[in-house]
């Protein structure tokens, strides 16, 4: 369980996060959404440990920041926005720099074959010897999931749960990757971790989360289940856009939910 | 360079696996064999007549004490090629791996000693000493001697790394960002002080400034390899401990955080690790420019930019490349001789020319 309590964040004089109370618990898919600029990014740095915060965040009763950095590593795994490379490694070295300073939780011996496991996961099987530099966005950012799933492979470790921080993990993928994505998180809460996820679409949102906690301006604006949160007024107050929640187009306006995939 | 191309070719399967790391083994032991060769041949050649041959001789023959050598060749081999040898390896693994762990660092493959200012750095302390030492700076020359030289490079080189890390860091984080920058400003402000002391100079001080800023192992003495080799073969055994946190390093910052990477402080040991060894070898052997980039740029195109495998890699091409370089100097215009800068950069700046061309996509500059 993953509990952050009145959590503020300021980078040189401008306070970016104010008072924000968050948690996730084993099995639960976190999402968080609000429009662009209104923290959560900041937010999710201030979780991975990546930005000094005022409040208590605690990961399984431990506090964050007493944590050293492999210590962290071994409980979250920390999926970024994009990953550019400098230097020509090729798609098995990346994945496998997921079991750097972390602990998969299988034997030596299966994780010699854990890259091309994770590959398999993300839709890359084959991909081990290509370069990484040569894929297209998309591909490189399931790449670097499947890195990152590499560090935490098995969703419980010691008797607790392990997380994933995802930070708009579909943003440069295709309609059936982004379900595939998001069913491997909602695979791995069910498997007794935890997710966090910042989504910008609605709709995946209230597809995959347990729990949505909606940022604005730094401030959280609303949290709970997807038929608390997911309001007309909700989303006309943080979005600024008179949307309409559950309301179909007329009959001669196309539209596609990820809700109607055959998955 | 031939081993090396054949090494290229011989095993494109293994990249198909995507794991390279049983070629990078296969390319250490080749390197390994051929430091061995350029070593011997380095020994064997120069302006004097002693062959290779005769160092074979004269090995087995004192050995068994049944013909010693004649005293000009055994004053040849081991007071003049023995050091020289001893210093070419010294510098040129330091230089090379100086190199690859700065590009590790910066997370850019351009990066080199010369770029964040250590060397300019050594270079000011060096000919501070070349220019002032009959006049300001004689208390010093009286109190060190001989080794007035080589400590005014190493400490220079040692103060700009400080002063950058000072600026650079604040609440303890590094911006490589702003150490770039401030490296290259740092740099600038070094070079405009030695050209002042070389304004200065007088015909005698500008002839000793321009063979020493060119580059050169000619002076190399046991005294000098006991003064400097300590600190380059510390700061080299350093560098292993620090490959896991570079690969990391190469996804972010934060990215090698996430993975379990203190990353403060393998940024801490890594700045004073090069500064260490690029003073050190500035201090004895001028400036000697490309190695540091060439050759783990040849090495990544080779096994990859792994640096568990990377930086032995880097210690043992940048030594035989430096030994080759530095017969060239000896034999070419024998007896005279080149500056070892002149044959680095003539070689390798075109050869990362080509480099680049080649590779750009993939190096994705």
């Amino acid at each position: 369980m993953i509990e952050a309590r009145n959590i503020g964040i300021a980078i040189g004089r401008s306070q970016i996060v104010t008072d924000v109370n968050f948690e996730v618990g084993a099995g639960e898919l976190a999402a968080i959404v609000g429009p662009n600029g209104s923290g959560k990014t900041t937010f999710l740095k201030a979780l991975s440990g990546e930005l000094p915060y005022s409040g208590r965040i605690t990961f399984n009763g431990r506090d964050l920041a007493r944590m050293k950095p492999w210590e962290a590593a071994s409980v979250r795994a920390v999926l970024p926005q994009s990953t550019a490379l400098s230097f020509p490694f090729t798609v098995r070295e990346i994945v496998k720099l997921g079991l750097t300073g972390g602990r998969s939780g299988v034997s030596p011996v299966e994780e010699e074959a854990l890259p091309e496991r994770a590959l398999a996961r993300v839709d890359l099987e084959g991909f081990s010897g290509r370069f990484y530099q040569e894929l297209s966005g998309g591909e490189q950012q399931r790449v670097q999931l499947a890195r990152v799933l590499c560090q935490v492979w098995k969703p419980v470790m010691d008797g607790g749960p392990r997380f994933l921080f995802l930070d708009e993990p579909v943003s440069s993928l295709d309609i059936r990757h982004q379900l595939m994505i998001m069913n491997i998180a909602r695979d791995f809460a069910s498997s007794g971790g935890g997710v966090v996820a910042i989504l910008h679409d609605l709709n995946l949102t209230a597809m995959f989360a347990d729990r949505i906690f909606v940022m604005h301006r730094g401030r959280l604006a609303a949290s709970g289940p997807p038929k608390d949160v997911l309001r007309d007024d909700v989303i006309a107050k943080v979005f600024e856009c008179d949307l309409k929640v559950g309301v179909t187009p007329g009959h001669d306006m196309p539209f596609v939910l990820p809700q109607s995939a055959g998955f | 360079m031939t081993t090396v191309v054949a090494l290229a070719g011989t095993s494109r399967r293994a990249t198909s696996q995507g794991d390279r790391s049983p070629r990078a083994r296969a390319a250490i032991v080749v390197l390994c064999l051929l430091l061995i060769a350029t070593s011997l041949f380095s020994l064997a050649s120069g302006a004097s007549d002693a062959s290779a041959l005769s160092v074979m001789r004269g090995w087995i023959f004192s050995v068994s004490s049944a013909d010693p050598l004649s005293a000009r060749d055994s004053i040849i081999i081991y007071d003049i090629r023995l050091p020289r040898l001893l210093l070419g390896i010294l510098v040129g693994s330091a230089l090379a791996v100086s190199g690859a762990v700065l590009q590790g660092l910066f997370r850019n493959p351009l990066a080199d000693p010369g770029l964040v200012g250590v060397s300019a750095g050594s270079s000011l302390g060096a000919v501070s000493v070349i220019v002032l030492g009959g006049t300001l700076l004689s208390p010093l020359m009286a109190l060190f001697g001989n080794f007035t030289l080589p400590l005014a490079a190493f400490l220079g080189g040692l103060v700009t790394t400080l002063i950058l890390y000072r600026i650079s860091t604040r609440q303890g984080r590094t911006s490589v960002a702003t150490m770039l920058l401030a490296g290259i400003a740092l740099g600038a402000l070094a070079m405009a002080l030695t050209g002042v002391l070389i304004f200065i100079a007088d015909d005698r001080q500008l002839r000793d400034l321009t063979f020493w800023q060119l580059g050169s192992l000619a002076g190399a003495t046991w005294q000098k390899i006991g003064m400097v080799g300590p600190i380059i073969v510390v700061a080299l055994l350093t560098t292993p401990f620090l490959s896991r946190g570079l690969n990391a390093l190469a996804l972010s910052e934060a990215t090698a955080g996430h993975l379990g990477v203190p990353v403060q402080r393998l940024k801490y040991v890594a700045i004073i690790a090069v500064s260490a060894a690029v003073g050190a070898s500035v201090a004895v052997s001028g400036g000697i420019g490309f190695v540091g980039i060439v050759v783990p740029h040849l090495l990544r195109l080779l096994i990859g930019p792994d640096n568990r495998f990377l930086l032995p890699a880097s210690a043992l091409l940048g030594a035989s490349m430096l030994l080759l370089a530095d017969a060239v100097c000896r034999t070419i215009v024998a007896p005279a001789e080149l500056p070892i800068g002149i044959v680095t950069a003539t070689v390798g700046a075109p050869f990362f020319l080509w480099i680049l061309l080649r590779r750009r996509g993939v190096l994705d500059l």
